[in-house]
C-alpha cells in the first residue's frame, strides 16, 4: 500500500510488476491549433497539441486553447500539412523567394494562405486560393494576397486536409463567458482585507 | 507557474570560437534590436542547448507542480475553492503543455523531455518538492510561489526566443488569476478564525526557506552568464529576481500579520533614483 | 405546490454531477497526455459547475445552501447513482463510466430543455453546448481506442462489462416517476434509457468492442434510494475533511 500524503495517490492501481520502460511515440503527433476569437475576426495559429487523430486534436486542443477568454470557432490541422515558404527578416517579403511557378493553370484544389506579418507574433489567415499543389497555392497567393506591405512567413494549408467548426459546433462556447471562476477578476479580497486591516488596528 | 533558479552550469562557452562569425554578429545584431528569434532563424548551438535546458526544466516544474497542489484538490473547502483549485492545478499543467511545445520548436521532441524526467536525467526547481500537510500549504503555493514565479515569468517573457515568449505571455495572463485566487485564500485564512491564522503561520514557516531557494543560488557573474544575459536567454540575476519578490511581498505578508521567519528581514529606506522608497534588505550570505 | 418530486429529481442529478465531477477531478495532473488531463479537468470544472447549479435551483426551493448541502450530508443522504461513486481505477474504466454517463447525462438534459419547471429548462438549455463537448470527447475516444490495439480493445472490453450494471443503475425509477411525467417535469427514467441504448449502441457499432446482452444483466440499483457502496462515504470524508474543521469559518 501506498503511504502518500496525497489520498489520490493513495488510491492508485497497485503496481505488481516492476516498471518497464514506456513503449515509444506515446506522445502521438502533433496539430496546429488556430482560434478565432470574434465573429467577423481572423483565425490565427495559437499553438500545437498532441493527439492520436485529427478528430482527437480538435477535441482536445477547444480546452487548450479556449477555456478562456472569447472563442467563436477552433480548426485544426495536421502539422505535416502545413507547407511553409522561407522566413524573412527587415525589409525582405517573403513572397519575392517564392520561386516562380512552372503552370500557370488556376488549379481546383483550395488553401488557405496565413501571414506572418510581424516578427514574434502568430500567423494569421489571410485568404483562400485555388492551385494544384502547395507550392503552387504560394505563387497565386503572391498575386492575390500580397498587398505589398512585408510579410516575413507564409503558409499554405489544403482547406481539406482542416477540421473545422461545424455550424452546430459552434455552440460549445455557450457557457465559456461564464467561467467567472477561471478569471483573476472573480477574485476581490479588498473589503476583507480592509476589514480585517480596521479590526485589527482597534485591537492593537 | 515555477520559472525559477534555472541551472546553466555544464555547459562550455568553448562552442562559440567555432560559430560561422558573420551568422554570429548577424544574430546578436537582431538581438540588439529588440527582435525575436524563430525556429527557423540560424542561432549559435550553445543558445539551443541552453534555452532547451531552460525551457525543458521551467516545463518539468510545471508538471511536478501540478502535484503538490493537486493534493488538494479533492479537500479544497466548498464550491468556490474547489472549482477555483481544479482550475489552477490545470492551468499549471496546461503551462506545462505549451512550455514543451515551445522546446520541441529547438528540436527535441516532448516524447524524450518527459523520458528525461522520469529517468531524472533533467533537472527541475525543487521547490516542486515538498510535501503539502494542510490546506494553508496549498494556499500559500497558489499565493506566494505563484508570485515568485511571476517575477521570474515577466523578466523571462522579455527574452529573445520567440516561441518561448510567446508561452510566456499566455501563461503571465493566467498568472495573474493564480496569484489574485492564492492572495484571496490567504486573505480568508488571515481574517478567520485563530486556527485558520495559525494553520497559514504554520504554512509560512515551512514554505519560507524553499521560497528563498525558489530563486536560486546567488550568481556568480562568469563569462558564461554574461553570454546569456547578451542573448536574452537569462534576463536578470537570481537575487535581482529574489529581491524583487521580497520587495513586493514581504509588506503584504506582513500586513495580514504573519511573522516571516527570518529575523534578518527588516525594514530599511533606501535611496533609489532620488525617491526614499520603503524597500526590505536581506543579508543572503547567511 | 408539492416540490417533493421535484426535488427528489434535482437532487439525483445534483448528487450525480458532484460525485462524478469530484472523482473526474481526481485525474487532474495525473492524466495520460497532458492535452487529455486539461481536457478531463476542464469537463469535470463543467460537472462541478453543473451540480451548483442544481443545488442552487433546490436552495430556490427552499433547500439549504449549496455549500451546506454538498459538504455536510452522510452517503445514506446522497442520491447519486452508484456508478459515479466507484473509485478512478484505471484510465480505462474511467473512460467506460464518462461514456456511458456522460451519454445519459446529455440526454437528459435534452429533454430537460422541455421542462415544464422553467429554472430547470432555462439550465438545460443554457448548459447544452457543455454537454455537447462531454459527449464529443467521450465518442471520440471510444471510437479511437475502441479500435486501436488488441490492448486498448480488451481493457475497455472489461471495464464495459464492469461498468454496465452499474450504468443501468442510472435509470433506477423514481418513487414519483408518475408524478413527474404527469407534471411534464420530466419524461421519465424509462425513456431516458430507451435513447441512451439506442445511442451507445450507435457508438459501438463503429468500434470493436461488444455490447453485451443487456436482459442478461441485472442492474445495480439502490443509490436513488441512499444506499451506496463502501466508496462513497470515504469519499465525502475527504470532501469536507478542511470545511468540517470548522464548518462555521469562512474558507
Amino acid at each position: 500500500m501506498l503511504n502518500s500524503l496525497d489520498p489520490r495517490v493513495n488510491r492508485l492501481p497497485q503496481i505488481n510488476q516492476s516498471i518497464s520502460p514506456k513503449a515509444p511515440l506515446d506522445q502521438f503527433g502533433t496539430f496546429e491549433v488556430f482560434v478565432q476569437p470574434k465573429e467577423g475576426k481572423s483565425f490565427q495559429h495559437e499553438g500545437i497539441v498532441h493527439a492520436p487523430n485529427l478528430e482527437l486534436a480538435y477535441v482536445l486542443a477547444k480546452e487548450a486553447f479556449t477555456r478562456r477568454f472569447t472563442c467563436v470557432s477552433l480548426y485544426v490541422v495536421d502539422t505535416r500539412e502545413v507547407f511553409v515558404s522561407p522566413m524573412t527578416e527587415g525589409n525582405n517579403n517573403a513572397y519575392d523567394l517564392i520561386p516562380e511557378s512552372t503552370t500557370s493553370t488556376p488549379g481546383n484544389q483550395s488553401f488557405e494562405i496565413y501571414h506572418l506579418a510581424k516578427r514574434g507574433k502568430q500567423h494569421v489567415h489571410v485568404g483562400t486560393v485555388a492551385a494544384n499543389n502547395p507550392e503552387e497555392a504560394m505563387v497565386h497567393a503572391r498575386e492575390k494576397l500580397n498587398t505589398g506591405k512585408i510579410v516575413f512567413n507564409v503558409w499554405a494549408i489544403a482547406t481539406e486536409a482542416i477540421r473545422f467548426t461545424s455550424e452546430e459546433d459552434k455552440e460549445l462556447w455557450l457557457t465559456l463567458p461564464e467561467k467567472k471562476f477561471r478569471d483573476a477578476s472573480d477574485y476581490k479580497g479588498g473589503d476583507k482585507l480592509k476589514n480585517f486591516l480596521e479590526r485589527t488596528k482597534i485591537n492593537h | 507557474m515555477y520559472g525559477g533558479g534555472n541551472t546553466f552550469e555544464g555547459i562550455k562557452t568553448d562552442s562559440i570560437a567555432t560559430e560561422d562569425p558573420t551568422k554570429l554578429a548577424e544574430f546578436e545584431a537582431r538581438i540588439e534590436r529588440g527582435e525575436k528569434i524563430e525556429p527557423a532563424d540560424w542561432m549559435p548551438q550553445l543558445y539551443r542547448k541552453q534555452l532547451i535546458r531552460m525551457i525543458e526544466q521551467h516545463a518539468h516544474s510545471e508538471i511536478i507542480g501540478a502535484l503538490p497542489e493537486g493534493t488538494w484538490i479533492t479537500r479544497a473547502p466548498g464550491f468556490k475553492r474547489k472549482m477555483s483549485l481544479m482550475a489552477k492545478v490545470q492551468d499549471e499543467v496546461g503551462h506545462g503543455q505549451l512550455l514543451y511545445s515551445a522546446a520541441e520548436t529547438l528540436g527535441k521532441p516532448r516524447e524524450q523531455m518527459i523520458e528525461d524526467l522520469i529517468n531524472g536525467k533533467s533537472k527541475y526547481s525543487n521547490i516542486v518538492n515538498y510535501p503539502t500537510f494542510t490546506w494553508a500549504d496549498c494556499c500559500f503555493i497558489s499565493w506566494l510561489v505563484d508570485a515568485g514565479a511571476i517575477v521570474n515569468q515577466l523578466a523571462n517573457a522579455k527574452g529573445s526566443y520567440g516561441p518561448y515568449c510567446r508561452a510566456l505571455d499566455r501563461i503571465c495572463a493566467e498568472e495573474s488569476f493564480h496569484l489574485k485566487y492564492g492572495h484571496h485564500c490567504v486573505i480568508y485564512l488571515a481574517s478567520g478564525t485563530p486556527k485558520q491564522r495559525q494553520m497559514f503561520q504554520e504554512a509560512l514557516n515551512r514554505w519560507w526557506p524553499p521560497m528563498m531557494h525558489f530563486f536560486g543560488p546567488s550568481d556568480k557573474i562568469s563569462a558564461h552568464t554574461e553570454v546569456l544575459m547578451r542573448w536574452k536567454v537569462k534576463m536578470g540575476t537570481n537575487d535581482e529576481m529574489r529581491n524583487q519578490f521580497l520587495d513586493m511581498y514581504v509588506p503584504k505578508i506582513w500586513e495580514l500579520g504573519f511573522t516571516i521567519p527570518d529575523p534578518k528581514l527588516k525594514r530599511v529606506k533606501r535611496q533609489v533614483s532620488g525617491n526614499t522608497l520603503n524597500l526590505i534588505g536581506k543579508n543572503l550570505s547567511a | 405546490m408539492d416540490h417533493t418530486p421535484l426535488k427528489e429529481l434535482l437532487y439525483k442529478m445534483a448528487d450525480d454531477q458532484l460525485i462524478l465531477g469530484h472523482r473526474n477531478s481526481e485525474w487532474t495532473g495525473m492524466g495520460p497526455l497532458l492535452e487529455e488531463d486539461i481536457a478531463f479537468s476542464s469537463m469535470a470544472q463543467d460537472k462541478v459547475g453543473q451540480s451548483l447549479a442544481l443545488y442552487t435551483l433546490l436552495h430556490e426551493l427552499g433547500e439549504s445552501d449549496p455549500d451546506t448541502v454538498a459538504f455536510t450530508r452522510n452517503a445514506n443522504q446522497f442520491h447519486n447513482c452508484q456508478l459515479v461513486e466507484l473509485p478512478n481505477q484505471e484510465y480505462d474504466f474511467s473512460l467506460i463510466r464518462h461514456f456511458l454517463f456522460d451519454t445519459a447525462e446529455a440526454l437528459r438534459f435534452e429533454m430537460l430543455t422541455r421542462s415544464s419547471h422553467q429554472p430547470l429548462a432555462q439550465l438545460a438549455t443554457k448548459i447544452r453546448g457543455e454537454l455537447r463537448y462531454h459527449t464529443l470527447h467521450a465518442n471520440t475516444w471510444i471510437k479511437q481506442l475502441g479500435s486501436a490495439t488488441p490492448e486498448s480493445i480488451s481493457r475497455l472490453q472489461k471495464s464495459l462489462e464492469y461498468a454496465l450494471p452499474f450504468a443501468l443503475g442510472i435509470f433506477e425509477t423514481s418513487l414519483y416517476e408518475k408524478e413527474l411525467i404527469a407534471a411534464g417535469i420530466f419524461e421519465g427514467e424509462q425513456a431516458l434509457q430507451q435513447k441512451w441504448l439506442a445511442k451507445i449502441e450507435s457508438i459501438l457499432s463503429q468500434t470493436s468492442l461488444q455490447l453485451p446482452d443487456l436482459k442478461l444483466i441485472q442492474p445495480i440499483v439502490g443509490g436513488r434510494q441512499g444506499k451506496h457502496t463502501e466508496h462513497l462515504q470515504p469519499l465525502l470524508d475527504e470532501m469536507s475533511e478542511v470545511f468540517k474543521i470548522d464548518p462555521t469559518a469562512e474558507w
